[in-house]
């Protein structure tokens, strides 16, 4: 079959094939809702969907509002995977951890099966027709009283929306639980633009974030991740410096080289402080920045430090680093820093990054990225539910009912409308209040468009046919328009959104001067978007500038604690909650896995009596939570955080009553323009009840074993190798052989080799390797879902993972260093995968060859023909075999999750060991391609699963005989080059390139 | 000198051997019936368990990764362990030509048989995919695919069933001229199943000429195989780079253990055994008092090697193994450690004292004690060596369940079950022996 | 009907007796003598100046066996899948010693007791008087010998100090 059509299977060319039969593809291939008892080809085969071969559709991930470009990999018509668009200019080919388990959204268990009606206190199912009758009827009785509240990004869909509801005389609010509204508003203030600027960390070469986890939910995190690791990876050179000031330390915070756990509330004014000290020192401030002087003038130092906590000194230091270093860059906002005084923070950082000449450089306006209309607007919205003006109320893409604290007394107020509706996949807080749910398509399944920023327009279009009875919402918005008739009847001539759709595209090839509209949206269509160069627009400073001032940001109540509501990098705002792989995975920061926590200051837990997993209670004016303890070092004594998107009282199987919504505790009064997540303090109270926190970890420290090893700054640019970069600091290093044991063990080694020549051995072959960066990983653990995505690893579920028995063929190991007695507390990430050892010590002792070694270097596993003695976990030093208790695999994937499996690799029965191989099933891809198409494998066919999503670039793969290959580069261009317990002589096949500490200098 | 630390048993004349040993086979009391009901009932434990871990997966066990192995493998190498007792006293102590074996060696002997037979249950119980156990053994197959013979677990599978096939073969026969007494004492169906299973045994010059020849070269080879196989067994553990197992002492160290246990084990079983049945003029405190002497000699080599375990990983200055040793006494599993080096290195101490070695209660406590012991020294082994290897991010605790008990009981009946049948099917000392030892009336004085 | 071996048995209750029987007998030429007796006993043995038993060669060839057997195994089913485990050879030594020690072993001793069953064929004993009291506390003498000569042997056991003697037609 393919050697008819033998360019089809390159990637590129199947995008032109898929862009050209997009609609074809979905419309032929033969997947439908039931399950698929026998295997049956086609009978008439669509020229994309060659048996065994993937089709990649380009897409866009909705994931949050950041829109990275998607590759959706099919296997017989069925999505099994999603990549990162390399061509899209916001996560250029990576994906992280949320964006890959959309997969999990398209094939949640979860989902509704069609149009559902409340029937008394449960639901009945309707079918469509009757169910769109019914929205217009209310809808042409509702005399124009309509509110949409929608958390669609922007886009064609959005603009119709806009229309629909216009001529129905209602309003839209545009929702977005995240949305940043301190920073719009502050620039709005400081520099008149209303808007949110794309920031440049991949020039920076110096960071300050005043609490912005911009690693993890603040704005675009694939694109700044990727910048960070550009600018801050010591590989690329500029090796810039990361301060992080808040009071916890968030996975960004983890990733800083310098954490200032400042007072909550505080970071405004220190912010100003520095501003005051560059403008003062006059280090390179632009001229009209003096006009600012007033303002700045009484945030001393001292002013600032006392505010702050910290010494005026430090002050001084950090605003001269910050100044010095040209350009540097300054961020703040996101959830974890809105505080009352968050506008002003925002504000004040702008009026830094200003003084230092950043804005412009780093700080840049007019890519005007997405965003909704803020909190005020949601209130007012709700408000006027509340004086029954809404007789429709319409929800998409939007789950205020759970992203609003219970003090707003949203849901009561939203039951005093007369007819709700909701477009929601499955039957979350808020659909389960409302009166209709019309399901809409999942994005994977839908023709859409988005515009995450200005120049950025990616294009979504149906991987697979629907896996539910959903409907396309423009298609919903159509149908009721042309049931209503009228004016709303002229809404669009289309028939359906995707006609609708096009007809927009042709508009765009119009305007663009395009005078093929059809081949126009072809290209876009497989190139997932349009990239425009980002457009920029210059600011001055507006009058506002002038009347930024400080004190220090207020709290609710009078409890001995301030109330940390922390932004989770997997769960996000909650809408990843009915998700097992993001439920699976351990949290980057304390690796706890299935249900939320409560952290503690070792001090703190120390004063309250308090244990790990000892239950506490937290109360607030507002509310009571309970939740396990977790000691953490890494928040200040005087704060107790709890992270956000757990506690889900309906949603699906794996959320509904999963931990608890911090948003419980929180005020919901308006911080003028948004929600002040940071902004009560609460007290805590030991209730003695326990519940074991499932973390991943067993100890957080290495004991000196030079796990994720690290060498000074100076010692890297010096290219000292670990080695000498110990006996320079005079410590011992960790694994060190003496030299004449390692000369025998060559020696012994030299003789072995000749013995192992025999069969396929004897042969020339490729070895595989691979090389991380240390100084690049921040942890994200994007990787580990892929490689669960790629390998159809199971979730284990809460139970088994308190038993250790999680399936994490690679991990993310996170230990801390110092921490104690006045060393500042040092965090370390070491991905942890299988080192494919020459020397495996897994191999020799498996009793049937299970476990072996291939001709190619992997240190292979037969699954069909593994017994489960488990030596091989035994023997492993690094601990990277994994076991199948039980059949894992007919709990973790109820239909229709099993859809996502990747028909590529085994699903492994019980009773086996599985591991790690390189995605073996990746490697023979691509030789046999190679070999297909009669030429020799080249660097760069092979990309394993984690290097593919790594949004830091730090994992590099290839073939390590060949001179030229990328693997072979990055380990001979870094000195930081070590081997895990080298001094076992197992001879691992990874390398991975020491963390670079920055420690503060002077 | 085997003669002069020999001190005959009370019994007289063959005739009485003959009469005293056989009466042990008379129909057995209600007693008898309780203690085998028991066995079987813990029998039916385990067999309810092991069903339960077949249908759904090894998971019900306490298995906490990185700890992949645990009280299957610890009670798997207890067995074995106990059975080197039994071919130590049958074969090493013939050799020897140590006269106290004789009253006492068929009991062990059997104990022996049964033990490996228990124990040979255990890997096969404890690994992920039981129905496909067989793929350990080199069978011909049309695939032409083999097992790997580097594994000690390869070495291990041909270590117990050679084990298992030779301590039986040995067993059968030192049975037959027994066998065939039996036969000539007994009438009815009885004789006729006697009969066949003293294989045509009549006692003739040339029967005993051959057969006192091959006794001597069975147990010639079940002496080196004897230290074999727990040599191999250790191996299992000191193959591996785990802190804790990676020891050249292991080898030695074990076959103490073994013998250690297994001597613990015959007076648990035999003390009683003796009271039942009457023995008391055939197994004497002489008997006891040798056995416990052994006890004390394995028990203090056992004590050298405890020492030289941790010694070796303070020496050592390898971190790893330092870890390991510390957090085997004072880490979160500590008792396991302590329980161990008291019940084995401490307690076979007291045997210094002869009233204690010849104080059948003493004894008898003590036995119990050396049988804890020696069960935790492996579940130390394993757990305290696997719970903090190398990486620290994958440290763990084990947490048996349920089904490690379950399994746990059920071997303890599967073993009763055949040590009672057997006392009550054949003679549990060794008349042919005994008689040997006992010299036929002479009509003129011997000059 | 099972035929009868023809001779004279005697059973003793004294060892000299018996050993002093025997002697006699073998004196007088009676070669075909079969002792019972319920455990070996080394005065007999004596009186019958048996030589030592030849089932020591076999267990030295079982033991061979095994041992060459071992070896051959281990080494063809590496070499004819040869798999890389650990970086070690595809073939070696020393791991093979054990199966090779373990496989003597097993070789030697199964060898040795079929010896013991293959010897004791050689001389049947079926059909020869036979007296339960043999392995109790009796040593029994069958003197396989023509009927015409029966009265003699009697007279010998008897004379030796038999405490019974009967005759085998």
């Amino acid at each position: 079959m393919s050697d008819e059509t033998p360019k089809t299977i390159d990637r590129r060319k199947f995008l032109t094939v898929v862009g050209v039969t997009g609609a074809g593809a979905v419309a032929l291939s033969g997947c439908s809702t039931e399950r698929v008892e026998k295997l049956v080809p086609y009978l008439v085969q669509s020229e994309d969907q060659v048996p065994g071969i993937p089709v990649y559709y380009a897409s866009t991930c909705t994931e949050c509002a950041a829109g990275c470009g998607l590759h959706v990999k099919t296997r017989e018509a069925r999505a099994i995977k999603l990549e990162g668009n390399p061509e899209h200019p916001v996560n250029a080919g990576t994906l992280c951890a949320r964006g890959q388990a959309g997969l999990q959204g398209l094939y949640n268990p979860d989902r509704l099966a069609g149009p559902m009606q409340k029937d008394g206190l449960g639901w009945k199912s309707i079918s469509w027709d009757d169910a769109i009758a019914l929205l217009a009827s209310k809808l042409a009785a509702a005399g124009g009283k309509v509110a949409v509240l929608s958390g669609a990004g922007r886009g064609t869909f959005d603009d119709l929306l806009g229309d629909w509801t216009r001529g129905l005389g209602g309003t839209v609010v545009r929702y977005q639980p995240f949305d940043h509204e301190p920073l719009r508003l502050a620039h709005q203030k400081v520099f008149g633009v209303d808007q949110l600027p794309y920031h440049d960390f991949a020039r920076a070469k110096h960071i300050v974030s005043f609490g912005a986890d911009f690693l993890e939910t603040w704005l675009a995190p694939t694109e700044q991740q990727r910048g960070f690791a550009e600018s801050h990876g010591f590989a690329s050179g500029t090796a810039a410096r990361h301060v992080f000031i808040g009071p916890r330390m968030s996975l960004t915070g983890m990733n800083a080289d310098e954490w200032q756990a400042v007072t909550p509330g505080s970071e405004a004014v220190l912010a100003l402080g520095m501003a005051n000290v560059i403008l003062a020192e006059r280090s390179g401030a632009p001229a009209d920045a003096n006009g600012l002087r007033a303002t700045l003038a009484p945030y001393t130092p001292e002013k600032a430090g006392q505010a702050a906590g910290i010494q005026p000194a430090v002050v001084q230091r950090l605003a001269r680093e910050f100044a010095s270093a040209k350009p540097s860059l300054a961020v703040a906002g996101g959830v974890n820093g809105q505080h009352r005084e968050a506008l002003e923070l925002c504000a004040a950082v702008d009026l830094l990054n200003y003084v230092a000449g950043n804005v412009g450089q780093t700080v840049v306006f007019g890519a005007d990225l997405a965003h909704g209309d803020g909190y005020a607007a949601v209130e007012a919205l709700f408000a006027r539910m509340d004086q029954g003006q809404v007789a429709v109320a319409l929800v998409h893409e939007a789950n205020p009912l759970y992203a609003l604290p219970k003090a707003g007394n949203f849901a009561a107020r939203f039951a005093k409308v007369p007819f709700k509706v909701s477009t929601a996949l499955w039957l979350d807080e808020t659909a389960d209040a409302c009166d209709l749910i019309l399901p809409n398509l999942h994005a994977l399944e839908r023709w859409d468009d988005l515009r995450p920023r200005a120049g950025v327009t990616g294009l979504l279009q149906p991987a697979m046919e629907p896996v539910f009875a959903g409907r396309h919402t423009g298609d919903v918005l159509l149908q009721v328009s042309k049931k209503l008739g009228g004016a709303l009847g002229k809404l669009s001539a289309a028939p359906d959104f995707k006609t609708h759709l096009e007809e927009a595209w042709a508009q765009v090839a119009r305007k663009r001067g395009h005078p093929d509209a059809v081949g126009f949206w072809r290209d876009a269509l497989q190139h997932g978007g349009l990239y425009d160069p980002r457009p920029t627009q210059s600011v001055r400073l507006a009058p506002g500038a002038r009347s930024v001032s400080a004190k220090g940001a207020t709290l609710d109540g009078d409890g001995a604690y301030v109330l940390l509501p922390a932004a989770g990098s997997m769960l996000s705002d909650g809408r990843g909650a009915n998700r097992p792989w993001l439920l699976e995975m351990s949290d980057p920061v304390t690796k706890i896995t299935w249900n939320s926590w409560v952290e503690v200051h070792p001090d703190t837990a120390q004063a309250l009596d308090v244990r790990e997993g000892e239950i506490l209670r937290l109360t607030s004016p507002h509310g009571t939570i309970d939740a396990p303890v977790y000691v953490y070092a890494g928040v200040i004594p005087g704060a107790l955080s709890v992270p956000l998107g757990w506690g889900h009282t309906t949603f699906g199987r794996y959320a509904s009553g999963r931990g608890v919504n911090a948003l419980d505790l929180i005020g919901a009064t308006d911080g003028n323009g948004y929600l002040p997540y940071l902004s009560t303090r609460v007290s805590a109270v030991k209730t003695g009840a326990y519940r074991q926190v499932a973390k991943t970890e067993g100890s957080n420290r290495q004991l000196g074993r030079g796990i994720a090893d690290a060498m000074p700054l100076a010692a890297a640019r010096q290219g000292l190798t670990l080695k000498e970069a110990y006996a320079a600091a005079g410590h011992p290093e960790p694994h060190d052989n003496p030299a004449n044991e390692v000369k025998a063990i060559e020696g012994f080694r030299e003789s072995v080799l000749k013995k192992q020549e025999h069969g396929g051995y004897a042969e020339a072959h490729p070895k595989w390797g691979m090389v991380v960066d240390l100084d690049k990983c921040t942890g994200c653990s994007a990787c580990v879902t892929a490689c669960y995505a790629e390998n159809n690893i199971p979730t284990v579920g809460e139970d088994d993972i308190l038993k250790g028995r999680e399936m994490t063929w690679m991990r993310i190991e996170r230990y801390y260093e110092g921490g104690s007695d006045g060393e500042p507390l040092e965090t370390r990430f070491v991905p942890m995968l299988c080192q494919q050892c020459d020397n495996a010590p897994c191999e020799p002792v498996c009793p049937v060859y299970a476990s072996y070694h291939t001709v190619d270097g992997l240190n292979g596993q037969v699954y069909n023909r593994c017994v489960g003695t488990r030596y091989c976990s035994n023997n492993c030093p690094f601990k990277v075999r994994y076991f199948n208790w039980y059949a894992y695999a007919k709990r973790a994937f109820p239909e229709p999750l099993n859809w996502q499996l990747n028909p590529d690799v085994t699903v492994r029965a019980r009773g086996v060991m599985e591991k790690c191989t390189f995605c073996v099933q990746r490697i023979r891809g691509a030789q046999h391609e190679a070999l297909r198409q009669g030429r020799a494998l080249k660097d760069g066919d092979v990309v394993t699963a984690c290097q593919q999503a790594c949004p830091s670039g730090a994992i590099v793969f290839g073939d390590v005989k060949d001179p030229a290959s990328k693997v072979v580069h990055a380990a001979a261009a870094s000195s930081r080059g070590y081997h895990v317990f080298d001094e076992l002589n197992v001879r691992s096949s990874i390398t991975y390139l020491a963390k670079v500490t920055r420690p503060v200098e002077g | 000198m085997a003669t002069t630390l020999y001190e005959p048993p009370a019994t007289q004349t063959h005739a009485e051997v003959t009469r005293d040993v056989l009466a042990t086979l008379q129909a057995p009391g209600r007693g008898y019936y309780y203690l085998l009901g028991g066995a079987l009932f813990a029998l039916s434990i385990g067999l309810v368990t092991f069903i339960i871990l077949l249908k759904d997966g090894l998971g019900h066990a306490g298995y906490n990764p990185p700890v992949m192995w645990s009280v299957y493998i610890t009670t798997f190498v207890f067995w074995v362990g106990i059975g080197h007792a039994g071919t130590l006293i049958s074969a090493i102590l013939f050799l020897f030509r140590s006269p106290w074996r004789t009253a006492v060696y068929r009991s062990t002997e059997a104990m022996t048989v049964f033990a490996v037979m228990t124990a040979g249950l255990f890997p096969i119980i404890h690994i992920g995919r039981q129905w496909v156990f067989y793929w350990l053994i080199p069978y011909p197959n049309q695939r032409y695919i083999w097992p790997n013979f580097k594994s000690p677990l390869i070495w291990d599978v041909f270590a117990i069933s050679t084990y298992l096939t030779v301590s039986t073969t040995f067993l059968v026969f030192g049975l037959v001229p027994d066998v065939a007494a039996v036969r000539d004492k007994v009438r009815g169906w009885r004789k006729k199943v006697y009969g066949m299973m003293s294989f045509g045994w009549k006692g003739t010059d040339q029967q005993w000429r051959h057969y006192s020849r091959a006794y001597l070269y069975l147990a010639a080879m079940a002496t080196p195989l004897v230290l074999s196989v727990h040599s191999t067994v250790s191996w299992d553990f000191a193959m591996g780079l785990v802190p804790g197992w990676h020891g050249t002492i292991f080898a030695p160290y074990f076959v103490a253990g073994a013998i250690y246990s297994g001597v613990g084990m015959v007076f648990t079983l035999v003390i009683p055994l003796r009271k039942v049945l009457h023995l008391e003029h055939m197994i004497t405190d002489y008997h006891f008092d040798n056995l416990a002497k052994l006890t004390l000699l394995v028990g203090t080599i056992l004590f050298y090697s405890y020492s030289m375990e941790y010694f070796v990983s303070w020496y050592s200055g390898n971190t790893f193994e330092q870890t390991t040793y510390f957090r085997r006494a004072f880490g979160p599993q500590w008792w396991g450690g302590w329980t161990m080096i008291i019940c084995n290195a401490l307690l076979s101490q007291l045997l210094w004292f002869k009233k204690i070695r010849t104080n059948l209660t003493s004894l008898f406590v003590l036995s119990i004690f050396i049988n804890i012991g020696m069960w935790f020294e492996r579940w130390v082994i394993i757990e305290s060596s696997l719970s903090n290897e190398f990486n620290p991010w994958a440290w763990g605790i084990l947490n048996p369940t349920w089904a490690d008990w379950g399994i746990l009981i059920g071997s303890f009946g599967w073993f009763s079950m055949y040590f009672l049948l057997f006392f009550k099917t054949f003679p549990i000392v060794a008349i042919q022996e005994i008689k040997e030892t006992i010299p036929m009336p002479r009509r003129r004085e011997a000059h | 009907m099972r035929k009868v071996v023809p001779g004279v048995l005697g059973s003793f209750a004294h060892i000299d007796a018996a050993a002093e029987a025997i002697r006699t007998l073998r004196a007088q030429g009676h070669r075909d003598l079969t002792v019972y007796s319920a455990c070996a006993q080394h005065e007999i043995e004596a009186a019958l100046e048996q030589k030592v038993s030849p089932v020591r060669v076999f267990t030295l060839i079982g033991g061979v066996i095994g041992c060459a057997s071992g070896l051959a195994m281990t080494f063809w089913m590496s070499l004819d899948w040869p798999l890389l485990v650990g970086g070690k050879p595809i073939a070696t030594v020393p791991p093979y010693v054990v199966i090779m020690f373990e496989l003597t072993v097993l070789f030697g001793s199964l060898i040795t007791v079929a010896a013991v069953a293959g010897l004791s064929l050689l001389k049947p004993t079926t059909g020869m008087a036979y007296d339960e009291s043999f392995t109790d506390d009796k040593i029994g003498v069958f003197v396989a010998c023509r009927p015409d000569l029966q009265a003699a042997v009697e007279k010998i056991l008897s004379g030796a100090g038999s405490v019974e003697v009967r005759r085998a037609a």
